[in-house]
């Protein structure tokens, strides 16, 4: 559906995004998520057709898009600030799109009323903007994009404006206007939470790279760059010694068993919640904090010169700082692949 | 005066006003407002009407509605009257579309010479009319536009373009590029953007400049007495006419100065009505 072809943007000497590429399936709905500055901007005007790429191609539904001005194009945004059209009711805002793309009258009606009804804003189709919450501002905005029926719909950060709770029932929202519209969807944020709740795919990007792509799932158990353990929740960087399917690992204890076979030295993103600690009156690592969260514990445990970070249930006994405490890894675990170019940024 | 006597808080340094106060500030505001406005108003018509006024009446000694008649049936007051207006209206338009695509470079477009642009935009404001008005009556004379209309509107220009063009770059940086955006990803192209997302955002700063130009036209004296008179004759110099210190016709002048407050009432009255909503802040997510 969407194919985003090594696609680059330099300005002047300093490039902002190394080639990236990108295939997105019809009715995916995709996550680019990264810090401030990765990248993910860019990328994202380049797709609206704001800002020109300074090579590669892009493709959408079988046409080539890059050399197109935006409104040629057949995508629809929904941004940060909602951007509605203050001088215009909601109706109005909807109707838009559809008034500069000349359809028809009928199929106009027909297709804001159903906007409206999936967004649950028939009873405010005659407000102006500005009576609107926020929350409402943001519905608007995306009954806007919905109603053009585009081949692609790109969010930029539609929550960030709104407050925790609002982001979360609006977040739910989305996912299942998501279902019922099925429209392939590309979501910018720099809030791994709302990646991983949402998103078939998520694309890791760091200093103007794609650092790596995969199913939520994939990508917070078993990472292949620090950078992507890191950013998708807590992690602990181990260094150890790989030998076949065993891994040895700084301090003593019994090997980790591995997914797939390596040799020789390697990092490991351990999981807090995949460390077990069990009291050890002679055990060299020793809890140093202890942080009560409610449904879970987070301890920082001195280990071989290391500070580990572990979650336990908030339901098991709380272990004191001072206390010393034995430690077992479950499960298979993997190692990162070593890249120092996606890692550096 | 229970307020002043309160101790205030610390760090709360702004006075808090209460009920009590309110008469005593609805006094002196209006006051004000009466010392200022509606004073020399009932003087000036006071002036219009009276029959004969000198020194030791407080009041007139007697009134007649003769000059307001002899004015109103004076077809020289008539014909400057219709000739500000036609100035003013010509004036104003012209000082919108030229301002616009100036405004628009100096808000959206960023290039080196900015501040010296900035700077010769605003000079017609710093230097004093007068000087201006020399300066350009002379060129003029010598292009053969003075003592023309033509002559009279295109210096009357000069007055009005800086202030247009500050309102309205001010208005048009106040228009979220995000909003364009928006409606080109929604298929408006660069025409579509203009006619329906610019233009009616522009709505309330065009109608404030437009206003305020239009008022400054219909005023002006200077520029246009230099370049126009006598052949072209504005209310405002018809207005100077009758206050020349040799014949000081002040029942006149204060006929002719009500006339002149004609178009700004109408004009603030609309401009009141008009201005009063926020469009630009709403809708993009600020309540």
């Amino acid at each position: 559906m969407l194919d985003i072809q090594n696609i680059t943007k330099d300005y002047g000497p300093s490039r902002a995004l190394h080639p990236v590429s990108v295939s997105v399936d019809k009715g995916e709905f995709i996550t680019i998520l990264g810090p401030s500055g990765c990248g993910k901007s860019t990328l994202l005007r380049i797709l609206m057709g704001i800002s020109r790429p300074s090579s590669g191609e892009i493709h959408l539904a079988g046409k080539r898009i890059d050399p197109l001005p935006p409104e040629a194009r057949d995508i629809a945004m929904v941004f940060q600030s909602y951007a509605l059209f203050p001088h215009m009711s909601v109706e109005k805002n909807l109707g838009f799109g559809l008034r500069m793309k000349r359809v028809d009258k009928a199929e106009q009606k027909r297709r804001i009323a159903h906007a409206l009804e999936i967004c649950n804003l028939t009873a405010l189709s005659a407000r102006m903007p500005r009576q609107l919450s926020g929350g409402q501002q943001q519905r608007v905005a995306l009954a806007r994009a919905i109603v053009m029926q585009p081949s692609l719909m790109l969010f930029d950060e539609p929550l960030s404006n709104l407050d925790a709770k609002l982001r979360d029932s609006l977040r739910a929202e989305l996912v299942d206007l998501h279902r019922k519209v099925g429209a392939t969807s590309l979501y910018v944020t720099h809030d791994q939470a709302e990646a991983m709740a949402m998103s078939d795919r998520i694309l890791v990007m760091n200093g103007g790279r794609v650092v790596e792509s995969g199913s939520p799932v994939d990508l917070y158990r078993r990472p292949k760059h620090a950078f992507t353990a890191g950013f998708l929740g807590l992690t602990n960087l181990v260094p150890v010694r790989a030998h076949g399917l065993q891994a040895a690992l700084p301090w003593d204890g019994d090997p980790v068993l591995l997914t797939e076979e390596r040799n020789g030295i390697a990092r490991m993103a351990l999981r807090p919640e995949a460390i077990r600690l069990e009291k050890a009156h002679h055990s060299p690592a020793e809890v140093t904090s202890t942080t009560f969260l409610g449904s879970n514990v987070l301890h920082l445990v001195k280990v071989a010169g290391m500070e580990l970070k572990v979650t336990r249930s908030g339901t098991e006994p709380i272990l004191e700082p001072g206390a010393r405490v034995a430690i077992a890894i479950d499960g298979l675990q993997h190692l990162l692949v070593e890249s120092d170019s996606v890692e550096a940024a | 005066m229970s307020a002043i006597a309160a101790p205030v808080p610390l760090g709360e340094k702004r006075i808090r006003f209460t009920e009590e106060d309110r008469p005593l500030i609805a006094f002196g505001l209006f006051t004000a407002l009466g010392l200022t406005v509606l004073l020399p108003l009932a003087l000036m018509f006071l002036w219009s009407v009276a029959d004969g006024w000198s020194p030791p009446n407080i009041v007139p000694a007697a009134y007649t509605g003769e000059r307001w008649a002899a004015v109103l049936s004076n077809s020289d007051i008539l014909n400057a009257g219709l000739t500000s207006l036609f100035v003013s209206v010509v004036v104003t338009l012209a000082t919108a579309v030229i301002a616009l695509p100036t405004a628009w470079a100096m808000a959206r477009i960023p290039f080196r010479a900015k501040r010296l642009v900035e700077i010769f935009i605003l000079a017609p404001m710093i230097i004093p009319g007068l000087v201006v008005a020399v300066g350009i009556g002379r060129l003029f004379l010598s292009l053969g536009l003075a003592y023309s209309i033509s002559g009279v509107i295109l210096v009357q220009i000069v007055g009005t373009l800086p202030l247009m063009i500050r309102l309205m770059t001010a208005t048009l940086e106040g228009i979220p590029q995000e909003l364009i955006h928006a409606a080109r990803s929604l298929g408006a192209g660069t025409f579509g953007v203009l006619i329906h997302i610019i233009l009616p955002l522009c709505v309330p700063g065009l109608l404030a400049g437009g206003l305020l130009s239009f008022v400054a036209s219909f005023e002006e004296f200077d520029k246009t007495f230099i370049v126009g008179a006598p052949a072209v004759q504005t209310l405002p110099v018809r207005l100077y006419m009758y206050l020349d210190p040799y014949s000081m016709q002040l029942p006149m002048a204060s006929v002719v100065a009500f006339l002149l407050l004609v178009p700004a009432l109408i004009i603030f009255v609309i401009a009141g009505r008009v201005l009063r909503d926020d469009l630009m802040a709403a809708g993009m997510g600020k309540m």
